[in-house]
């Protein structure tokens, strides 16, 4: 009997249980503001499910996936400022208050509803494609290309910052009513925008538990553990990290999408060095070398930092940072690892116990 | 455009790149030596600020005498934390950058418990508060000062680095940790007292941004990406982060004298990302064993 942690069939069933309980929420939950925040954590969970992706089973360490999700975010408020404004009112109102006269290009595909959401979700995805690819290739590894995201990660925050008339700068841009999706209102305070949200936390989390368990997933997790050998063995090491870099900032970048939908809000706040920190420290403390386990990390973070912050204020982020090296130090696979070692527990405990009846003194050989 | 306010734009460069150096002066060591990438860097520099603030507004402590001080409070700081939590995680590089990120939250969360969130101003003698006129350019007294201190750190730093014993032993231990340990050198150590230094040195620059900007518990997180970048960019040796800072500081301030300062620093972030994805290993890389 080995260790059921590891046993695929199990994991399948305690996600597939995972995602009925997120299911039955809306169906319990009356106060839409309490689901509207519930639904938020499901984007919270999709950002720890693409580091621990990324991080975890790709072993790049990215600490600039706010670029993603920020990206995803802006594409996203600009599709939805732009339903707003009509012929007779072209321009958003932040843009007349910089004297901006007329629609910047950058800002005219978003008129279409459909070319904004694919450009909000395609922009970033071809942007991790396009720098991961170059980072990659030049063998950029390691703390050096978490410094490199880091880097880039400030330059994005800087220029949004810059450009006041195209992004509306501090302020960010509040797009004044909610989604319209095929002629279709998506409130955020209603269960429709929950299940959107499920839907894509449940399809990105699908996707990556099936991208860890294919063979490609295996070359990734090998690349992790020592990426020159597998470059030995004839693997394009830097493909492999483009590719799995990419679909980490695809998830992001529809966690984003998902994010405005839901709060109808976007700022450089999004892109700043401690958000991005932050999803790193979800995924640390959930336990990176699970997908599920990071998620749920997300919902305990941030849950905690909802429901405890109010009563410890002053104190929270004391907690957090105090929790965080606790966990960096004595637990690095985080508290998924307390499952997988306390199962582990279950399995060896179980192995003698099943050979005593029949007084067999060989030992069992392992699995 | 005017000669003379390139001119004006290319001493301050030399101010603004004094500045970055400082700042990055302590990452340098600690990342050179040990590997340790040091998130809580900022915080140190925010505690620096904090020290010098407490010893003059307390204790009456005259100005220069806080920097100093500020040095060995803070090297205390960077050696409690280096007993007490970087030495058990040498051999995990990432995990001393997500450990040390949780110690800047609770640097800064505790920090602001104690002083509470409202700024803070650090008082320097009146002969510091004045501008002089270099050429037609006119600059403040005190980035003056900050130059000087930026200055006799370097030479410090390379005297001790160069022309000591310990110096020796701290190279050899960042060439190959094992060679120099059965040489008879204790690697342990070494890490303690660098780890120290480095924490030290971010003090020093705290005092001295103290002045520069107001006192606040968040100061430090503006300054470590760009610290960070130019250990990188210099390759973690001393003199690569004195030409890497050098460098671009003087690019800040002729693309911001064009430009302006935010837009400045967005290139020269594009730019460093362009640089360092053709020479990753930096300016200068170490000689050696790459860890």
């Amino acid at each position: 009997m080995g260790n059921l942690y590891h046993n695929k069939t199990a994991q399948w069933l305690v996600y597939a249980a995972f995602f009925a309980g997120l299911a039955v929420i809306p169906m319990t939950v009356d106060d839409s503001f309490l689901l509207n925040q519930l639904a938020t954590y499901g984007v919270y969970g999709m950002l720890a499910l693409s580091i621990s992706l990324c991080w975890g089973f790709g072993g790049i360490l990215n600490l600039g996936q706010g670029i993603a999700f920020g990206l995803g975010a802006y594409g996203m408020a600009m599709t939805m400022q732009m339903q707003t404004q009509d012929e007779s009112n072209p321009i958003p109102p932040f843009m007349l208050n910089n004297s901006l006269d007329h629609l910047p290009m950058l800002w005219q595909p978003f008129q279409n509803t459909y070319i904004g959401m694919i450009l909000a979700v395609a922009a970033p995805t071809l942007f991790c494609a396009v720098f991961g690819g170059i980072m990659f290739r030049a063998r950029v590894s390691g703390p050096f290309f978490a410094i490199m995201t880091l880097a880039m990660l400030s330059a994005f925050y800087t220029i949004i910052i810059d450009r006041q008339p195209y992004t509306g700068g501090v302020n960010g841009l509040t797009p004044p009513s909610s989604l319209q999706f095929a002629g279709f209102e998506v409130d955020p305070y209603s269960p429709t925008a929950y299940w959107v949200v499920f839907s894509f936390l449940l399809g990105a989390t699908v996707l990556a538990k099936l991208i860890t368990q294919s063979s490609f997933g295996l070359v990734t997790q090998a690349i992790r553990d020592d990426s020159e050998r597998v470059r030995f063995l004839g693997y394009s090491v830097a493909g492999y990290e483009t590719v799995i870099y990419t679909v980490s900032g695809l998830i992001a970048a529809v966690a984003g999408c998902c994010w405005v939908m839901l709060v109808q809000y976007v700022s450089p706040a999004q892109l700043d060095v401690g958000f991005s920190l932050s999803m790193v420290i979800w995924a640390a403390i959930g336990g990176r070398y699970s997908l599920l386990g990071s998620i749920i990390g997300a919902f305990i973070i941030q849950g905690a930092q909802s429901y405890l912050g109010d009563a410890f204020l002053a104190t929270w982020l004391l907690i957090l940072g105090g929790f965080f090296i606790v966990v960096v130090r004595f637990l690095p696979n985080g508290l998924a690892s307390l499952v997988e070692s306390g199962l582990g527990l279950f399995a060896t405990k179980r192995g003698p116990a099943s050979a005593e009846p029949n007084g067999d003194a060989k030992p069992i050989p392992a699995e | 455009m005017d000669l003379g306010s390139l001119l004006n734009a290319l001493i301050l460069g030399v101010s603004i790149a004094s500045i970055w150096l400082i700042a990055a002066l302590g990452l340098t060591i600690i990342y050179g030596t040990a590997g340790v990438i040091n998130m809580a860097h900022g915080e140190f520099i925010m505690l620096g600020a904090y020290s010098s603030y407490m010893l003059q507004f307390y204790l009456g402590v005259p100005y220069l005498l806080c920097l100093p001080a500020s040095f060995v409070i803070v090297a205390l700081v960077g050696l409690a934390l280096e007993r007490g939590l970087i030495r058990y995680l040498y051999n995990r590089p990432l995990d001393t950058l997500l450990a040390t990120y949780g110690v800047s939250l609770v640097l800064m969360q505790g920090v602001r418990l104690i002083f509470g969130s409202d700024p803070k101003y650090l008082a320097v003698p009146e002969i510091f508060q004045s501008n002089v006129m270099l050429g037609s350019a006119s600059i403040s007294t005190f980035r003056i000062v900050v130059l000087g201190v930026t200055a006799l750190l370097v030479f410090a730093l390379w005297l001790l680095f160069y022309k000591t014993r310990f110096g020796v032993q701290v190279r050899a231990v960042m060439q190959n940790k094992e060679m120099a340990a059965s040489f008879g050198i204790n690697s342990g150590r070494i890490y303690m007292m660098t780890f120290a230094l480095g924490a030290g040195l971010a003090g020093v620059a705290g005092a001295l941004f103290g002045v520069l900007a107001i006192v606040l518990p968040t100061m430090g997180a503006s300054y470590v990406v760009q610290a960070f970048l130019m250990v990188v960019v210099g390759g973690g040796s001393l003199a690569g982060s004195v030409v890497a800072s050098g460098v671009t500081g003087e690019m800040q301030s002729v693309f911001a004298f064009f430009t302006n300062d935010t837009f400045a620093r967005f290139i020269i972030f594009v730019l460093i990302v362009v640089f360092l994805r053709f020479r990753p290993q930096g300016l200068f890389a170490q000689a050696g064993a790459r860890r």
